[in-house]
């Protein structure tokens, strides 16, 4: 259990002397070297920036973002397995950046499970209290808790080499919780396993957490496990934090696109739309409608004093209903169905609005035999959407208008 | 018949080369050599039948024994401190040093010299310290010639041994070495529980090298001491060679080829038990 503050923390990898050569050389002869959107300074490669957080006692943090994003480094910045090149880290309110790691009462999940191949099961989650020189029986006696909580107790004197994946992953959170940690770090530990046992596993985390009061910092890149781990979820792209907030937050009011089209699957769509300021009544044109807003959205924009602006409207694939209504707060438009899939309870269509793909999610027990039989490919359909389920971004800045 | 049945049927054809080069070469040679340990000869062709003779000579010679005792005194020392400091080096040389593979190179020229060249290099500057500090000469000082042909055999073999390492290193996963560090373990735990248990298959290879280079060494056993003083520091092959050129008579060749064949079976019996013990202690990844 512990609290940790990140203030202002920023990571940069410094250029190493032959890269730095070449990419003088690579100038001279007018390549331009881009491989991602991290800020290149002349002290390196800014892989983290003003990154500030504060992880409360026992809360559970994930940290989600594309590759690239800096998620791991911050991770790692945590664990003092990454040096932090400016900010503060405290754990507790001690102050950690130049604490080696095995002072700062952590314990770490790898991706890779990194087992040690030349110890039995038991001998690999006893290795840290070992080390601690910890008393025999009580080495025995928590190795053996731990390997209940987690239903490996007939593994103890395998070696890792004779076990499956989704076993190893949980020797290595075994390890990991022995020796009753402050916070727990986890390197996105369930993306070498398959996806039924990743699920499984998903629920045994959760699981784990709600009995180990501990403080969990967890890393992915799959929005899935960070909406359904997370108590609150931090969105990273290039370094930068893009938004912080509980599950439901991330989802219903988005920072920006990016974490817009982020967070949920299918993505969500966007569209080319203008915010008209007339008389103190804002109105949305989009496909050629004009359709005067309700009072609380009016009331909302209000108090963000837009103008008259471009924008990009979101809207997610199941708030999008087929067929043309007669609410004058419905915006329709036309779509040709490229492919649909039929998932089941639910059917994802594909469709094209104006040489731009869409995605459209139908739940099968909302519609008439009628309307299904129309689903299918290269059919042409009405489709509409109720403004009060859209989001607003402003098209130049990318960020979310609506407050 | 698919590929496979075909290979499985005519395989013994294409194996026939290299079977035949390996019996007229190898093994004939060998079982030849066997043979004339139990005789009286000066050529292959005049070799005359005469029992276990020549091994109750090679057994009562009092020389043999002494080379014996030497070479394996000499052998002890020399592995222990060849793959140790060899270690140490390559633990230096896989961290972040600045230069490293400079470091690399040089550690490894001495391999490319020839050990009859170094025996006579290290003979000069031997003897030129020892003169410096008024004491006896290679060649009269028994202890001197012991602790030249360590350092000699230390400066040649550490490179090699030191890449053999290197390579055992850099394959420890860096996640277990980060696991270790969060798990509390300090540098020191790390190497001892971590590193040296993940890099056994190179210490198995290394350990094998040199204990079977220090058996056999004779280039540099000839060119550094010539087993001065009065035999004193004459090692197990240079002792062979001394039997079967050196002495005058019939006889002796045949104990020679009897104590090559007795220096044989050494070689085998504590390469095969050190390669049986280093193994066990293996894992796979």
């Amino acid at each position: 259990m512990a609290k940790v503050i990140l203030k202002d923390i920023k990571k940069i990898y410094p250029h190493s002397g032959s890269s730095r050569k070449r990419s003088l050389f690579k100038r001279k002869k007018n390549e331009p070297e881009k491989k991602s959107n991290l800020q290149i300074t002349d002290q390196g490669v800014v892989a983290v920036q003003s990154f500030n957080l504060a992880i409360e006692d026992n809360e559970f943090i994930v940290l989600v973002g594309p590759s690239g994003c800096g998620k791991s480094t911050t991770l790692r910045m945590i664990a003092g397995l990454e040096e932090i090149t400016e900010g503060e880290l405290y754990i507790d309110g001690e102050l950690m950046n130049k604490v080696e790691p095995k002072d700062r009462d952590i314990a770490m999940v790898f991706q890779s499970y990194a087992l040690y191949p030349h110890l039995t099961i038991r001998q690999n989650i006893a290795f840290p209290l070992t080390i601690e020189k910890v008393p025999k029986d009580e080495i025995n006696q928590r190795v053996e808790q731990a390997a209940e909580i987690l239903g490996i107790t007939d593994l103890l004197e395998r070696r890792p080499k004779a076990l499956s994946g989704g076993q190893r992953q949980r020797v290595a959170i075994g390890r990991a919780i022995v020796r009753e940690p402050k916070i727990l770090l986890m390197d996105e530990p369930l993306s070498n396993l398959d996806a039924k046992l990743r699920t499984q596993m998903r629920a045994e985390i959760i699981k784990l957490h709600r009995r180990i009061d501990t403080t969990f910092v967890y890393v992915t890149h799959d929005q899935v496990e960070a909406m359904t781990l997370g108590d609150r979820i931090v969105i990273m792209k290039d370094g930068f934090v893009q938004q912080v907030g509980t599950p439901q937050e991330v989802f219903n009011r988005p920072r920006n696109i990016f974490v817009a089209g982020f967070i949920g699957t299918p993505q969500m769509n966007f569209f080319d739309a203008k915010i008209i300021l007339e008389h103190k009544q804002y109105y949305l044109e989009f496909n050629k409608q004009k359709i005067a807003l309700t009072d609380e959205l009016n009331e909302k924009l209000a108090k963000t004093s837009v103008d008259t602006m471009d924008i990009i409207l979101g809207i997610r694939p199941n708030h999008i209903q087929i067929g043309a209504s007669d609410d004058d707060q419905v915006v329709e438009f036309e779509g040709k169905i490229e492919v649909a899939e039929m998932m089941g309870t639910e059917m994802h269509l594909h469709i094209l609005v104006e040489d731009e793909e869409k995605t459209v999610v139908v739940q099968i027990a909302d519609i008439s035999e009628e309307q299904l039989a129309q689903l299918k490919e290269d059919n042409i359909l009405k489709f509409g959407f109720d403004l009060s389920h859209s989001h607003f971004f402003d098209a130049e800045t990318e960020l979310r208008i609506q407050k | 018949m698919t590929m496979d049945k075909i290979l499985k049927k005519w395989f013994p054809v294409f194996v026939i080369p290299t079977l035949a080069a390996f019996i007229i070469g190898f093994i004939w040679p060998f079982i030849q050599g066997v043979y004339l340990s139990f005789c009286q000869f000066t050529t292959v062709n005049n070799a005359v039948f005469n029992g276990i003779t020549n091994y109750q000579k090679a057994f009562t010679d009092e020389s043999f024994a002494n080379a014996f005792g030497f070479t394996v005194k000499f052998a002890i020392v020399s592995t222990i401190l060849i793959n140790i400091i060899a270690f140490i080096i390559a633990l230096a040389l896989t961290s972040n040093l600045k230069g490293k593979n400079i470091f690399r190179t040089v550690f490894f020229m001495p391999n490319l010299i020839g050990g009859i060249v170094l025996g006579y290099i290290w003979q000069i500057l031997l003897n030129a310290l020892m003169s410096a500090i008024g004491q006896p000469l290679l060649a009269l000082n028994s202890k001197a010639g012991y602790w030249g042909l360590i350092i000699l055999m230390c400066w040649q073999q550490i490179g090699y041994m030191m890449i053999i390492y290197i390579a055992g290193l850099q394959n420890v996963p860096q996640s277990l070495l980060e696991a270790a560090k969060i798990d509390g373990a300090s540098s020191l735990q790390t190497i001892f529980r971590i590193k040296i248990p993940m890099v056994m298959p190179s210490i198995t290879i290394c350990l094998f090298l040199s204990i079977t280079n220090s058996f056999k060494l004779f280039d540099q056993n000839l060119s550094l001491t010539a087993g001065e003083p009065a035999k004193a520091t004459e090692m197990l092959a240079l002792n062979i060679v001394n039997t079967f050129y050196a002495r005058a008579g019939a006889a002796w060749k045949g104990i020679g080829q009897a104590k090559a064949v007795i220096f044989f079976a050494i070689v085998i019996v504590i390469a095969l038990t050190q390669l049986y013990a280093t193994r066990s202690k293996e894992v796979d990844q």
